[in-house]
């Protein structure tokens, strides 16, 4: 019924974008995600099988910029058809030096690629996980966003009212550790933590200070609000909870070596847990990251990132209570490659992430081809592996899966 | 003695203006024929890449490859010049096609060093700082290199005058540094009235000839003398890639504050018409 109604857009809107200027813009596609293996902890082995019809559009006039973007998603996995707003903001220009933009918007910033130290707004790690477009990465906000321009240095500002939670591995789709052993859709546990209160105290407040010096960027980062997963456990409700949350951080980058160089430092300050001997509650943490890349032959790219995230308090005894030990120091390398090949239509990229610490590790390959302007497909894959089934990657190691898409842009 | 002396005084200086006559004479021609070299070159650049102190214009690029399949790219690009021959601003808004709509391309070319360049994706509202890149590779996927379209540095290589005919100027340019480059050398061709290239030919390694840039169609903009359709051809692939100039503007009071990250999440549209 929902593919039909899917086909039915597709006959109606291909025409159209032949015949004129659309006001809008957008796409349609399928996609297709299933798991390399049978996993135990799952009844099915599809990860995502869906068709999604996503319209953009823009207004420009003399109030400002009006953006709506909204997918309509048909989703056989859930077996729910539903409404993804995107986007629906307005961009204002009060005063020459003022932008301010309110409404539902994506927001990001920092310097790391595919890790994120001073940008805690919304992430969808389940969609990263199964394959869709790296846009569904981020999660939009319902936010105000407001900018003062300075001569040299800048200011940001983005209130997000009502708290925003991560899209996390929740057992829906995607198996995980729960504690004493694999969860997932077979074993019926998912995770439904308890919500953050809907009060104007509970809002997300995120602030940035940054400059361009010469092509050096630099940037001062702080936030406050919650950790984005649910990393807490309530003992009253019995149930997972998002933990209170401060960070501050800063970050430069540069052209450097005939390449791009960053370095990007934050303090994750866990408000419910300031002494570390809390066992239900994430430690405070310094997380660093320092980041090189540059082009290795024409339109190839190569690039290196070591990111550690390091515990304070860590020699408290409380540690133990947990799952998987992952130590004081958690490291991560990445290696970033990307070629483009006949005339930019192919591309190709590998992205991993390897932990020496935990053993564990995650490999996105990705090919696109674009067939012509409007249409082309993508075929990837997300592989976990992991010495410990319970390490932060080696618990997703049966959800390993392949995927395909079929996007045609009108 | 005396006399004597005078007039041969006045011989020998009339000898000698002869002389200086002659010399000249025989230097004119010389002289109108080569304005110098580095001139030439020189004026050529500021013409083709430099034109007014700021300037905009909507792209279109039509790229074809052998078989005759069409590819198609829309943007429009604003330009300020830090002086003339000098450091440069560059702006693309991508209009079309669809998957690469609404991304902006950012350049601060330095000249005799790596330009900064940012990329903005606004599907993920993400400012990534883009690597220097190979200045001879393909510029979006097309037959134009990026150095086609922001200038190539004039000292990169040695330029000497071939011939000049009513028209034109005929330049040779051999690459200072051959390993740098595909091409061994390029004879080029520049209009003599407004100094703008409007043909290239580019021989390879073998002294092959494999590919031709061509002016095909100008108009003046603001006082400014201005290519308005070039085409490429790639003799070795037998693609091409034609772009068409519209909505061209010269000195339209660009600023520097528009080259920031601002102006990424915000094109202008004073500027930029989408």
């Amino acid at each position: 019924m929902k593919r039909t109604a899917i086909a039915a857009l597709i006959v109606a809107i291909a025409p159209l974008s032949y015949a004129a200027e659309l006001p809008f813009t957008g796409f349609l596609e399928v996609g297709l995600a299933s798991r390399v293996v049978s996993d135990d902890n799952a009844d099915d082995e599809i990860l995502m099988q869906e068709g999604r019809f996503q319209l953009d559009f823009l207004n420009d006039g003399d109030y400002g910029t009006l953006q709506f973007k909204g997918d309509f998603v048909s989703d056989g996995v859930t077996d729910e058809s539903r409404l993804e707003l995107r986007e629906l903001s307005i961009v204002m220009t009060p005063h020459e030096q003022i932008d301010l933009k309110v409404g539902r918007q994506t927001l990001t910033w920092g310097t790391g690629d595919l890790l994120f130290l001073n940008d805690l707004f919304p992430k969808d790690w389940q969609s990263f996980f199964i394959g869709r477009d790296d846009e569904y990465l981020k999660k939009p906000s319902d936010a105000l966003r407001a900018s003062w321009f300075g001569d040299t240095w800048n200011i940001d500002l983005a209130w997000t009212p009502i708290f925003t939670p991560d899209g996390f591995v929740d057992g829906e789709r995607l198996s995980y550790w729960g504690g004493a052993g694999k969860a997932g859709p077979q074993s019926g546990y998912t995770i439904d933590p308890v919500e953050v209160d809907k009060t104007i105290d509970n809002g997300e407040l995120a602030g940035r200070i940054y400059a361009n010096l010469g092509g050096n960027e630099i940037a001062f980062y702080g936030y406050r609000g919650f950790y984005g997963q649910p990393l807490g456990y309530d003992m009253d409700e019995g149930n997972l909870y998002h933990p209170e949350l401060v960070s501050y951080g800063a970050s430069i980058r540069s052209a450097i070596f005939g390449g791009v160089g960053n370095i990007e430092v934050a303090r994750y300050q866990s408000e419910e847990d300031e002494s570390g001997d809390k066992p239900m509650v994430p430690n405070s943490e310094v997380r660093g990251l320092v980041a090189f890349s540059r082009e290795i032959l024409p339109e190839q790219t190569l690039g290196v990132q070591f990111y550690i995230e390091h515990m304070e308090d860590w020699d408290t005894p409380a540690e133990d209570a947990g799952g998987f030990d992952r130590g004081e120091d958690r490291v991560w390398w990445t290696l970033r490659y990307r070629g483009m090949f006949l005339q930019q239509n192919l591309i190709l990229s590998l992205f991993t992430f390897y932990s020496p610490t935990d053993d564990d590790g995650y490999a996105r390959p990705k090919v696109t081809y674009k067939i012509s302007d409007k249409l082309q497909y993508t075929i990837g894959g997300n592989v976990f592996f992991g010495e410990e089934e319970n390490s932060f990657f080696g618990q997703l190691e049966d959800n390993t899966n392949i995927y395909a898409r079929l996007r045609y842009s009108y | 003695m005396a006399y004597k002396s005078k007039g041969f005084m006045i011989m020998k200086n009339i000898k000698s203006l002869g002389m200086a006559l002659l010399l000249l004479l025989a230097f004119l021609p010389a002289l109108s024929f080569a304005m110098d070299v580095d001139e030439i070159v020189n004026r050529a650049n500021l013409a083709s890449y430099y034109g007014g102190d700021d300037g905009k214009a909507r792209v279109k690029m039509v790229i074809k490859n052998d078989k005759g399949d069409e590819r198609t790219r829309e943007f429009t690009i604003l330009r300020l010049d830090k002086e003339d021959g000098g450091d440069q601003f560059f702006y693309l808004y991508f209009h079309k096609p669809g998957d690469v709509a609404k991304t902006v391309f950012m350049v601060h070319k330095k000249v005799g060093g790596d330009d900064d360049r940012w990329l903005y994706l606004p599907a993920l509202d993400l400012v990534k700082r883009i690597a220097a890149s190979d200045k001879r590779t393909s510029f979006v996927g097309s037959n134009f290199f990026y150095e086609d379209v922001s200038g190539r540095q004039v000292d990169d290589d040695t330029h000497s005058l071939l011939e000049e005919t009513d028209d034109a100027y005929i330049l040779m340019n051999v690459p200072k540094d051959p390993d740098s480059v595909e091409f061994s050398k390029y004879k080029l061709w520049i209009d003599k009235k407004t100094f703008l290239p409007v043909k290239a030919e580019y021989e390879d390694k073998q002294g092959k000839l494999y590919r031709v840039v061509e002016a095909l169609k100008f108009g003046e903009f603001d006082g400014v003398p201005t290519v308005t359709e070039s085409r490429v051809k790639d003799l070795v692939s037998g693609g091409e890639t034609v772009l068409t100039f519209s909505e061209i503007a010269y000195g339209v009071g660009l600023e520097e504050s528009l080259f920031t990250e601002r102006y990424l999440r915000k094109p202008p549209r004073k500027y930029i018409r989408r």
